[in-house]
């Protein structure tokens, strides 16, 4: 087959990218050509960036709510704590990124302040312990408005705050990180730290949510079953 | 091929931290403590700053002193040789924003800053 023999080409598979998506390639493609990291490095970055979830943050906060002992350490030391759920902030990703070592602070609320978290100036996140942001607190919609209306704001997250819980918005803009300790819920008396870890959502940590019984996901999906289901 | 070392910050962060790899670099003990009152400076940022407009002018209460670290207007430009301290400043939402409903007086806003954009009140 000749090399201009190409009226059969396959369609692309991605029709459409954006710029940022042609700009990620575009300076991907010149570092592998450089040597600055290989192909190999830059899939195995991407494949433990993306593992990350915000497990390990709601087992420091259920680990906390059982161990008052923890939990002083988790507000002092909240770096040294992240060792005990398996996080190491010192070298967070062994690749070498320096934009997630930073540094990690945890919020406590209290029957009378809740806090929440927003980066007005990009979409700071403490991804070594929470994974990647939700797509939301990237948006300039959520950063805008959420340090001027954080009422309204977490009203259509479907938290509704009484007048007596002072909001306080975290705006997290230099080089801490923050996640938020909820109060721990009524009706979670007698848990284990694995019945707690599952409630403490993603949502609560960046304190959009509050965490309840029997809920453990932000995700509602809804499950679409199979109009002729296979019979094994 | 540029000479610029791409490096530098993985390599004095790695096992440290970044900001803790610039502990005991800003000369001295932090110039405010945790309740002074302090306004925030409306200096020009041209090129780039961390300190967000709404904050300019406002008045807070320092609530953390965080850590030494250059300040981000430098840093953005590779110049790490002068380190500032840093401080969470604490705002009451009415004083950021002249809509903020009054039934909500106790609400609050906490930001981080480096020195050189406080003075004491």
């Amino acid at each position: 087959m000749s090399h201009d023999h190409d009226h059969n080409a396959p369609a692309p598979m991605v029709d459409e990218i954006s710029d940022f998506e042609a700009l990620e390639i575009a300076v991907r493609e010149i570092c592998i050509e450089k040597g600055l990291f290989s192909a190999e490095d830059h899939r195995k970055f991407t494949e433990f960036a993306e593992h990350i979830g915000p497990t390990p943050a709601a087992r420091m906060v259920a680990k906390a709510w059982l161990d008052p002992e923890y939990k002083k350490l988790v507000m002092t030391d909240a770096i040294a704590a992240s060792k005990a759920v398996g996080v190491d902030y010192l070298n967070p990703t062994g690749f070498g990124t320096p934009s997630d070592y930073t540094d990690l602070r945890v919020l406590e609320d209290t029957p009378s302040v809740h806090h929440v978290v927003v980066c007005t100036l990009c979409s700071c996140y403490p991804r070594p312990i929470l994974g990647f942001q939700p797509e939301w607190y990237r948006t300039p919609n959520y950063r805008r408005r959420l340090v001027r209306w954080p009422r309204q704001v977490l009203a259509e997250f479907g938290l509704t705050l009484p007048a007596e819980v002072d909001v306080r918005v975290e705006d997290s803009n230099q080089k801490c990180r923050f996640i938020v300790m909820p109060v721990r819920p009524a009706g979670t008396e007698g848990w284990t730290e694995d019945q707690l870890t599952e409630i403490v959502t993603r949502d609560c940590l960046i304190g959009v949510a509050l965490p309840k019984p029997g809920v453990t996901s932000n995700l509602e999906l809804s499950v679409h079953h199979a109009a002729k289901p296979a019979h094994h | 091929m540029s000479q610029h070392d791409r490096t530098h910050h993985a390599r004095i962060a790695t096992g440290k931290g970044d900001p803790q790899c610039f502990a005991g670099t800003a000369g001295g003990p932090s110039k405010f403590k945790v309740g002074d009152r302090v306004r925030i400076k409306d200096m020009p940022d041209i090129f780039y700053t961390r300190c967000q407009v709404y904050t300019r002018g406002a008045v807070g209460e320092v609530a953390v002193v965080t850590h030494e670290s250059p300040a981000p207007e430098d840093e953005a430009w590779g110049h790490v040789d002068k380190s500032e301290w840093f401080y969470i400043v604490r705002f009451k939402q009415t004083d950021l924003w002249p809509e903020y409903p009054a039934a909500f007086a106790n609400d609050t806003l906490q930001t981080e800053f480096s020195e050189r954009w406080l003075e004491a009140v």
